[in-house]
């Protein structure tokens, strides 16, 4: 069995209590990191993605980690599956990437992202009994007509959110989704309630999950030189 | 507008979690970190299974599982279904359109 010092978070050299996982501090900034044993790691698959598989087991327990972090202090979170050489490695790493590693937590001090996404709606199967061709081009137009008034009405939504938001990222539009986008938002706003009655004036049903540690605003790499 | 749904799915299901978890954060490179995860081939599979239906499934919204119009065996019958449906409407309307000549021709 080997063991490897797993990585889940930065954040600052603080006292944390987080029952397991410890901090690795140097100059005022911290890895969040605990002794795994790195064959729970090997052979991850998702082909079985239910809550009690391997992968969602570890991922859930990683973004507890995080979060347990998150509701005390700025955290980046790491990607899953960051193994360290050792403690001397992640003070290499806090030392050489100090400056940036320091902007980076100022940047989501006292924000949380929230997930907001709008799907499409389902397609009904065309009645076609009794049906004339005339009718079947009308309703087919129609259709055509509401799928497009939804999708102006998700570009609403976003511009909308977007001016109550400090940045955002979106997935790109695809068939299923017409708004999938991550904002990061200052903690004290009431942004969850704000889509929620954005999106009833506009008639859109919207999912919104939150609030997150700031994962979709950290892509970012970092070495140790 | 008709067939909408409302998920308020605050607490964020195991897709939300995994895409964040594999596909975001803080990436450390180099000599320092060990690779124990075959983190690209995870992250792929993440970005299907986000994209799929399942994401859907697993939140309960399993309706067209049962529904014969989306099942596999159904899709090409469908897809028939629909082109002779477009067929049928512009015949008929060539019908209509031919019988008002008639009619007026008379």
């Amino acid at each position: 069995m080997s063991r490897g010092l797993y990585a889940y978070a930065i954040t600052r050299d603080l006292p944390l209590d987080l029952a397991g996982p410890w901090l690795v501090g140097h100059r005022g900034l911290a890895l969040v990191v605990a002794e795994v044993d790195l064959d729970r790691f090997t052979g991850l698959d998702l082909d079985e993605p239910s809550e009690d598989s391997p992968l969602a087991v570890l991922a859930r327990y990683h973004d507890a980690v995080v979060r347990s972090v998150f509701r005390h202090e700025p955290v980046l979170p790491l990607r899953f599956g960051t193994v360290l050489e050792g403690a001397d490695a992640a003070v290499r790493l806090l030392d050489a990437r100090h400056e940036e590693v320091s902007a980076w937590l100022d940047r989501v001090r006292g924000r949380q992202e929230w997930g907001v996404k709008v799907r499409a709606a389902q397609r009904e199967a065309v009645r076609l009994d009794g049906l004339s061709g005339t009718a079947y081009l009308a309703q087919r137009r129609q259709r055509l007509a509401d799928a497009d008034a939804v999708r102006r009405a998700a570009a609403v939504l976003h511009e909308k959110l977007g001016e109550r938001a400090d940045e955002s990222v979106s997935r790109d539009v695809t068939r299923d989704a017409l708004l999938e986008t991550a904002y990061l938002v200052d903690a004290g706003t009431e942004f969850p309630a704000e889509a929620d009655r954005l999106a009833a004036e506009l008639g859109l049903a919207v999912e919104i999950t939150g609030p997150w540690p700031p994962y979709s605003f950290t892509k970012v790499e970092l070495a140790d030189a | 507008m008709t067939g909408w749904f409302f998920v308020d799915n605050r607490s964020g299901s195991l897709a939300d979690t995994l895409e964040r978890v594999l596909d975001k954060g803080v990436v450390i490179v180099g000599d320092i970190a060990v690779c124990v995860v075959d983190i690209e081939l995870l992250t792929l599979r993440v970005r299907l299974f986000v994209a799929s239906a399942q994401t859907a499934r697993e939140m309960g919204m399993d309706w067209w599982t049962n529904d014969p119009f989306f099942t596999p065996k159904a899709v090409d019958r469908t897809a028939e279904a629909n082109e002779l449906a477009q067929q049928n409407a512009v015949l008929r309307d060539r019908v209509a359109e031919l019988e008002r000549v008639v009619e007026e021709r008379r």
